[in-house]
C-alpha cells in the first residue's frame, strides 16, 4: 500500500514539476507548482515527517497565491516562446548529465540504506519541536523575532513614500 | 525532582543571560528608538536619535570589556549553541567599534540626503547585535539565524536612500545575490547535518549542528564526499560575505550604490564576520577536512588578490574602488586564513595576526569613509577622484586624515596598515606558502599605484575654475566629527608604532 502510494505521490510531484516549467500559461504553471507541492507534502507524510509536511502544505498554500497575484499584477497572458542559444542549452545538457551521474553513483554506493532515526530525535514530532524552539534553541527564536521585526521596518522604510522621495519622482 | 523538571533546571541554568547583556542591551536600544520616535516631538527627533544609538554602543561596548576575562570564557552556554573565547571578545569590541564610527558617517550623510534616521540607527543596532552573536556562535542554528538577520539588515540597509535609483539597483542586486550565498550556505549545512546524522557511520551524533560534534565526527570521517561537498558549501557561502573572488561579482555596484556609511558598514563589519565565522570553522569543525579547505582558500585567496588590485587600477569613482579593493584586503586576509590550517603548529598566532589586520583595516577604512562622507555632495554614489581635487588645500585636516587612512591601507611602514600586512607575510613566510607570499608582495605594489592616484588628486591636482560642486560642499567640520576623524588618523599611526597589548597577546599565542 505504502509503495503504492508512493509512487502515486513520486509521479503527481515529478510530473506535476515538469508541467510548471513546461506550461505556457503563468497562472497553469503556478497550480501546476501547487500541486507538486501537495505531492511533497504526501510524500513526506508517508516518511512519518508529520510537522514537514505542514510545513509544506502552507508555504504550497502562501506562495502560490503571492505568485497568482503576481502574474494578475503584471497581467501576463501568454508568454512567447524564447528560442534558447546553442551555449545555454548544452551548458544545461552537462549540468543536468552531471547531477544524474552524481545521484547514480550515491546510490550505487548504497549510502541511503540503514535503520531509520527514531522520530522524537530528529525533532520530526509537533511536541517534540515546539518544547525544543522555547527551551534549547530559545536564543535563536530570540533573534528570529528581531529578524522579523527589522524586515517589516524595512519594507515600510523602502516603500513609504518622505518628501525627498516625493520631490525627487516628481521632477 | 522528576527528570522532566531536572532537564528543564539544565537548560534554564546553561540558558546564562547575562554572557549576552551587550548583545539584549542592543536590543533594548533599538527597540527604545521606536517608542522614542512616538514619543519626542519631531524637532528634537534629529538630534536624540543618534546620540541614544551611540550611548547604546558606547554602553555595550563598555559592558562587554568590563566581561573581558569572564569565567564562562571557553565553555558552551546556552546548550551549545554559545561558547565565547578571548577570539569571540575581540571581535565583539570590533563590531561594537565598527558601529560606532558608523553611526558618526552615519550623522553626517543622512541630514544631506534627508533619510529617516530612526529606522536607520534601529536596523544598525539590531545588526551589530547579530554580528556579535555571529562572533561567539558553536551551533550552525544559531550561525544561520544571526547571519540571516545580518544579510536582511543590509538588504534593507543597502537601499535605505530609495529616491537614487543606484541605492535601489544596489539593494536589488545585493537581496539577489545575498539570497544565492545563503542558498549555499544552508545546503551546505543540511547537507553537513545529513551526514553526520547517519548512523552507520563513526562518529555519528545527534548534535550534528554542534561544531564540536561536528568536528568530532569528521575527524572520523575526513574522506566522506558528502561532507566535503557540505563544507565546500558552507565556505562558498562563506566567500559570497567577504567577496572573495570567485564570489565577488557584486561587490562593485552595491558599494557604489549603497549609502556612504552603508558601505563602510559592509566593507568593514560584513567582512570581519565573514572572517571571524571563517576561523571559527577552518580551525574548528573543519580542520580535519584540511586537506579540501586548504587549496579552496588558497585559491580564493590569490584570485582575489590578482583580480582586486587589477580591477581597482582603472576605477575613478571612490566607491568602486574601496569595493575592489577591498577584495584585495580579502585576499590578504584570506592568506592569514591559510596560514592558520596550513601548519597549525608552526604558526599558532596566524589567527591573532588575521584579527590584527581587521583592526588596522577598520581604522583605515573608517578614516577614509569618514573623509568621503564630507567630501560627498548631493548625489551619493557619484564620488570621484575628481572631486577630491584641491582638497588639501581647501581643508588641510581632512587631506592629513585621507592620507594617514590611505597610507594604512596602502601598507607603507610607519603605519598600522604596514603592521599588519608584515604579520600576514610573516605567517605566510613561516607556513611555507611561498606562491601565495609571491602574488601578495606583487598585489600590494600594485595597490600603491591606485591608492597614490586617489592621494595624488587630493594633494597635487588644482581644485577646478568653476567646480559644480564648490557651492554644495562648504566642507564644513563640527568639533565633534574633527575630533573623531583626528583620533583614527593618530590611532593609524600610534598602532604602527606601538602595539601594546594587542602585541604581547599575538607574541603569546
Amino acid at each position: 500500500m505504502s509503495a503504492f502510494l508512493f509512487y502515486l505521490f513520486a509521479t503527481l510531484t515529478l510530473g506535476s514539476a515538469l508541467l510548471v516549467v513546461l506550461n505556457r500559461n503563468a497562472v497553469s504553471s503556478a497550480m501546476s507548482l501547487f500541486l507538486a507541492f501537495i505531492g511533497m507534502a504526501g510524500l513526506f507524510v508517508l516518511l512519518e515527517a508529520y510537522f514537514l509536511a505542514l510545513q509544506v502544505m502552507v508555504y504550497a498554500g502562501a506562495v502560490v497565491v503571492i505568485f497568482v497575484f503576481i502574474v494578475m499584477l503584471l497581467d501576463v497572458d501568454k508568454l512567447p516562446r524564447q528560442r534558447i542559444d546553442k551555449l545555454s542549452k548544452g551548458a544545461a545538457t552537462i549540468a543536468f548529465a552531471l547531477m544524474v551521474t552524481g545521484v547514480l553513483w550515491l546510490f550505487h554506493k548504497d549510502q541511503f540504506t540503514g535503520p531509520a532515526l527514531p522520530a522524537e530525535a530528529t525533532g520530526a514530532v509537533l511536541k517534540t519541536y515546539g518544547r525544543q524552539l522555547f527551551t534549547t534553541y530559545l536564543l535563536p527564536m530570540q533573534v528570529t523575532g528581531f529578524l522579523l521585526l527589522i524586515a517589516m521596518i524595512g519594507v515600510i522604510v523602502i516603500s513609504k513614500r518622505t518628501p525627498a522621495a516625493t520631490a525627487a519622482s516628481g521632477k | 525532582m522528576t527528570p522532566e523538571i531536572k532537564a528543564l533546571h539544565d537548560i534554564a541554568v546553561s540558558n546564562y543571560w547575562p554572557a549576552l547583556a551587550p548583545e539584549i542591551g542592543l536590543g533594548v536600544v533599538a527597540l527604545a528608538l521606536l517608542a522614542l520616535e512616538l514619543l519626542l516631538p519631531k524637532r528634537q527627533l534629529a538630534t536624540v536619535i543618534p546620540r541614544v544609538a551611540i550611548l547604546g554602543f558606547v554602553a555595550a561596548l563598555a559592558w562587554t570589556l568590563r566581561d573581558w576575562s569572564a569565567v564562562w570564557l571557553g565553555h558552551e552556554l546556552f546548550g551549545g549553541l554559545v561558547r565565547q573565547t578571548t577570539d569571540s571578545q575581540i571581535m565583539r569590541v570590533f563590531f561594537l567599534v565598527a558601529s560606532l564610527l558608523v553611526s558618526f558617517i552615519a550623522t553626517i550623510v543622512l541630514p544631506k540626503q534627508k533619510a529617516p534616521r530612526v529606522e536607520f540607527f534601529h536596523v544598525l543596532l539590531v545588526a551589530t547585535g547579530a554580528l556579535m552573536l555571529l562572533a561567539q556562535s558553536n551551533h550552525f542554528v544559531l550561525l544561520f539565524v544571526a547571519l540571516e538577520t545580518v544579510t536582511v539588515a543590509f538588504y534593507i540597509l543597502v537601499s535605505y536612500f530609495r529616491a537614487s535609483p543606484l541605492s535601489l539597483e544596489a539593494g536589488l542586486k545585493y537581496l539577489v545575490m545575498g539570497s544565492l550565498s545563503s542558498a549555499l550556505l544552508l545546503f551546505g549545512i543540511v547537507l553537513l547535518y545529513g551526514i553526520a546524522g547517519n548512523p552507520l557511520l563513526a562518529g555519528h551524533t545527534a548534535q550534528s549542528m554542534n561544531f564540536a560534534a561536528l568536528g568530532e565526527f569528521l575527524r572520523h570521517n575526513p574522506d566522506e564526499p558528502l561532507a566535503l561537498v557540505g563544507a565546500a558549501l558552507v565556505l562558498s557561502g562563506i566567500a559570497f560575505k567577504i567577496g572573495a573572488v570567485p564570489f565577488q561579482i557584486w561587490v562593485p555596484d552595491v558599494y557604489q550604490g549603497a549609502p556612504t556609511p552603508v558601505t563602510a558598514f559592509l566593507a568593514v563589519s560584513s567582512k570581519a564576520a565573514g572572517f571571524a565565522l571563517l576561523l571559527i570553522l577552518v580551525r574548528g569543525p573543519f580542520l580535519p577536512l584540511a586537506q579540501v579547505t586548504l587549496p579552496l582558500l588558497s585559491i580564493f585567496a590569490a584570485l582575489s588578490l590578482l583580480f582586486g588590485n587589477l580591477a581597482a587600477l582603472p576605477q575613478r569613482n571612490v566607491k568602486r574602488l574601496m569595493g575592489l579593493s577591498g577584495v584585495s584586503h580579502a585576499g590578504f586576509l584570506l592568506v592569514g586564513v591559510v596560514a592558520s590550517i596550513a601548519r597549525t603548529d608552526a604558526v599558532s598566532w596566524a589567527p591573532a595576526a588575521v584579527y590584527f589586520y581587521l583592526f588596522t583595516y577598520l581604522l583605515g577604512a573608517m578614516a577614509v569613509f569618514g573623509v568621503m562622507a564630507h567630501v560627498a555632495g548631493d548625489a551619493d554614489a557619484d564620488q570621484d577622484f575628481r572631486h577630491y581635487a584641491g582638497l588639501a588645500r581647501k581643508s588641510p585636516l581632512l587631506g592629513a586624515v585621507l592620507a594617514c587612512g590611505i597610507g594604512s591601507l596602502a601598507g607603507i611602514p610607519p603605519l598600522a596598515g604596514f603592521i599588519g600586512k608584515l604579520l600576514i607575510f610573516v605567517a605566510a613566510f613561516h607556513a611555507r606558502l611561498w606562491i601565495l607570499l609571491g602574488v601578495a608582495i606583487v598585489a600590494v605594489v600594485v595597490s600603491i599605484y591606485y591608492y597614490f592616484g586617489w592621494m595624488r588628486a587630493a594633494f597635487y591636482e588644482e581644485a577646478p575654475p568653476s567646480p559644480e560642486r564648490a557651492a554644495v560642499v562648504p566642507l564644513h567640520l563640527g568639533v565633534a566629527a574633527s575630533l573623531t576623524l583626528v583620533s583614527l588618523a593618530l590611532a593609524t599611526v600610534l598602532l604602527g608604532v606601538y602595539q601594546g597589548p594587542f602585541g604581547q597577546w599575538i607574541a603569546t599565542r
